[in-house]
């Protein structure tokens, strides 16, 4: 029995899971994120966050570090905010004041810090494990979403990963006119310089899906067939049970060591 | 005005009488006026030169211009005997199906089984009949199951294309619009979607705008002319048409098929054939019914045809052969991406054109950016200088707000800001462009931003190679012809060529050498005569000989 749950461990994959539970579990873990102030509870997080990626998503550990360098540095600003400012930030200060840090200021900060991380794993974490496409199907299928705003999101959701298939592009051409190799992480110069082009593309590619989909006969109409749609299994029930009882559990701990 | 129309008629499928469009802000009418039918069952071709109006007739059939895109439509446009502005786009899909010339207008950015299967779930079929008609679809079309699950972002312009042919023929509609279905697939796919979209199925009408006439012109009906006036200059039956109107067509460069153009070039000596024909294989077969001195006066008939169908620009000789850029045992990747062709080994010469061909998502664009030194190669060596690429979608080239700015800025030295506006004119002036001047790179058509691009890339002679990915995609027969003039330029004026095309009779023009891209390989290497007189390699790598091949086949044989 044990080497049958262990196979199905190492088998198991966050994408398997039907989008809407693991939305659910990701919402409301991001709830409680904002709403548990210690940083016990939002390191448990990232750590359980990360782990998930790499264990059952086999993410590298590189991509998954490389994935938090964003949301760490939109933490440093609520960081410094808390030191510099620390009498603005009351309320803050009062939630942190029994905190392990030197002073209310960075200790308040370092949750804050924390907590943008937190959120921001969690929130990679639905997104680099669902597929848009069976997103958008859960909804209309279980949640009666409208095709039309199912689509629309559809969209939006895929503009990410067009935006920057785009942007290699342009990057190319432009790279080609300099007289080099483009760079493979582009600087923040370039980085702005593509914004009003992709901004471009962003509404022609809008237009574009807009009428391909309604060429081909999509209208608010939820009697339409929704075709592989995901269906619900025991592994969601399994992952939901599991990863509220892992929040239950850091709930606890963060109160205990309060 | 709309008045005096006669009466829509009861018995066609689509009609347009006196048809105009304007759209906003416009000074002139995009189309017409037009007067056009689509009979039930009817294979009807659309033809004429870029801008004439072909789209923008094609999108009033199915509500979407005025409901969607505004305009004023003048006149009437009727479709199954209903008003078509009556119903939305939506509306009309269940009945007619659309295929857009660019092929992300077709699609929706979905998976490749979603993609085809969204119309049908739109009808809201059964589960069951929409998973075969999707299987069916993707088998009749060629499309890999290995795909089903890629999206369709991910594909190759030509795969894309393919996708988009299988999710408007898997709609199985009464009627059928697709507009330029083929323009980016190699040979053997555009066969077989020609096929495809000219089987006849009961009570099916096809409407279909597109300039790969031959191998599609035996299976159409009519033939519908748009003028560059935006009216209609010429209509009728293929063969009599193109007889008929030769010299009209080919001054407003709208294209001909092959056929035609052998029938005009018989008829000089008076040797056509004398039913006028619809396909090279019937030029062929009169061909070789000539005896003794017709033969003799359709050879020296066909001469100037044959001579311009072979290229003009000689090859370096071995002794004087520079080589611009040299890949060595090359690992070829996109950027950010896998490896797609391993250990190449090529080399290019200054004053060469040499062509890239292969079936769709071979790796030839990433074979071009490899070649040009734009993408870091993952294994081999690359020598030479950088090159300048012709991006299959010229738009990505564009960095400013006018014409006039991009020649300019190719035009500044590096690390200044000066330019020389009269030289920018000159430049404009050489590329016919200079009317073009103060508009936005965007606003431009298909053919002047081809022209655009190549001009920014060649205007201060930068690069010593140049990479021209489909340059002739979407552009008219006038654009072809005068863009194959300038590559021919180009070369004569000591630069190096790489071509990428699905075009085998303007690689057998152009081109000398050809190397034939597939397997995660270069398959072969060769002189364009070796390359194209080997049937097996073609077919194994997605092509097809060119068309001109059997009546080149019948001249060498009557030469000797």
């Amino acid at each position: 029995m044990s080497v049958r749950l262990s196979d199905h461990l190492l088998q198991f994959r966050l994408n398997q899971l039907h989008p809407l539970p693991k939305l659910i579990v990701c919402l409301i873990w991001l709830v409680a994120a904002i709403a548990v102030f210690d940083a016990h509870f939002q390191l448990v997080t990232i750590v359980l966050a990360a782990a998930a990626l790499v264990l059952f998503n086999r993410s590298s550990l590189w991509l998954v570090l490389g994935l938090m360098v964003p949301f760490a540095l939109f933490g440093v600003g609520f960081l410094t905010t808390s030191i510099l400012f620390r009498d603005g930030s009351d309320f803050a200060g009062k939630m942190a004041a029994e905190a392990p840090f030197v002073s209310e200021g960075v200790s308040a900060g370092v949750v804050l810090f924390l907590r943008a991380i937190a959120c921001g794993m969690v929130s990679a974490l639905f997104t680099l494990t669902t597929n848009p496409g069976d997103l958008v199907k859960a909804l209309m299928k279980d949640w009666r979403l409208s095709p039309r705003i199912g689509y629309a999101l559809f969209s939006a959701l895929n503009l990410v990963p067009d935006l920057a298939s785009e942007a290699q592009q342009i990057r190319l051409a432009r790279a080609m006119k300099r007289g080099g190799l483009p760079r493979r992480i582009p600087g923040l110069v370039e980085g702005f310089s593509l914004m009003l082009p992709l901004l471009a593309f962003a509404i022609r590619r809008a237009s574009r899906a807009a009428i391909a989909m309604e060429a081909r006969g999509l209208t608010g109409n939820s009697t339409r067939t929704i075709l592989g749609a995901p269906v619900l299994a025991w592994r969601d029930m399994v992952f939901s049970g599991s990863a509220l009882a892992l929040l239950a559990a850091a709930c606890t701990l963060a109160w205990m060591l309060r | 005005m709309p008045g005096a129309l006669p009466a829509p008629d009861p018995d066609g499928v689509a009609t347009w009488r006196g048809t105009t469009v304007r759209f906003r802000h416009q000074r002139r009418d995009a189309v017409g006026p037009v007067t056009l039918d689509l009979a039930a069952g009817e294979h009807l071709l659309l033809l004429g030169p870029s801008g004439a109006g072909k789209s923008t007739l094609l999108d009033t059939l199915t509500g979407l211009i005025p409901n969607v895109i505004p305009a004023a439509v003048g006149g009437s446009v009727t479709a199954l005997g209903v008003a078509a502005h009556s119903r939305t786009p939506a509306g009309w899909a269940q009945h007619i199906a659309r295929h857009f010339q660019d092929a992300d207008q077709t699609l929706c950015g979905m998976r490749v089984d979603d993609e085809i299967a969204f119309a049908l779930e739109n009808q809201g079929l059964p589960a069951e009949a929409i998973r075969q008609r999707v299987a069916t679809a993707m088998r009749d079309v060629g499309i890999d199951e290995a795909w089903r699950n890629r999206r369709t972002t991910t594909l190759s312009g030509g795969e894309r294309q393919l996708v988009a042919l299988a999710a408007t023929l898997v709609q199985a509609s009464r009627v059928l619009l697709v507009d330029e279905p083929t323009s980016h697939l190699a040979p053997l796919a555009a066969n077989r979607l020609h096929q495809l979209l000219m089987t006849r199925a009961p009570g099916r009408s096809v409407l279909i705008v597109d300039h790969r006439l031959d191998g599609l012109i035996a299976a159409i009906d009519r033939v519908a002319v748009l003028g560059p006036d935006g009216s209609i200059m010429a209509e009728g039956p293929p063969a009599v048409l193109f007889r008929t109107h030769a010299g009209r067509l080919d001054a407003a460069g709208v294209w001909r098929p092959l056929a035609s153009h052998l029938d005009t070039a018989l008829a000089t000596q008076e040797v056509a054939p004398p039913q006028p024909p619809v396909s090279v294989a019937d030029v062929v077969t009169h061909l070789k019914a000539l005896g003794g001195a017709e033969k003799a006066l359709a050879r020296q008939a066909l001469t100037p045809l044959v001579a311009a169908a072979l290229p003009r620009v000689p090859t370096p000789a071995l002794a004087v052969r520079e080589i611009v850029v040299r890949l060595s045992g090359a690992d070829c990747a996109p950027l950010l991406g896998p490896v797609v062709l391993r250990n190449v080994d090529l080399a290019v010469a200054r004053g060469e054109i040499l062509g890239i061909l292969g079936a769709n998502g071979a790796g030839k664009s990433t074979l071009g950016l490899s070649l040009a030194g734009l993408v870091r190669l993952k294994g081999g060596a690359r020598d030479g200088a950088p090159g300048g690429v012709a991006f299959q979608n010229p738009e990505n080239q564009f960095v400013t707000g006018s014409v006039r700015e991009e020649i300019e800025a190719a035009l500044a030295v590096r690390g200044t800001e000066a330019s020389r506006p009269e030289t920018a004119d000159t430049v404009l002036a050489g590329w016919g462009l200079g009317h073009a001047a103060s508009q936005h790179p965007f606003e431009l058509s298909h053919g002047q931003k081809r022209r655009l691009a190549l001009a920014t890339l060649t205007a201060r002679g930068r690069w010593p190679l140049l990479v021209l990915d489909e340059p002739m995609a979407g552009l008219d027969a006038a654009a072809t012809a005068a863009l194959a003039l300038r590559i021919e330029a180009l070369a004569a004026s000591r630069h190096a060529i790489a071509l990428i095309t699905h075009d085998m009779d303007l690689a057998l023009r152009l081109c000398r050498r050809c190397v034939v891209v597939g397997e995660g390989a270069i398959l072969a290497d060769a002189p364009t005569a070796e390359v194209m007189a080997d049937a097996a390699l073609l077919a194994h790598a997605g092509l097809a000989p060119p068309v001109l091949k059997p009546v080149l086949d019948w001249f060498g044989e009557a030469t000797a």
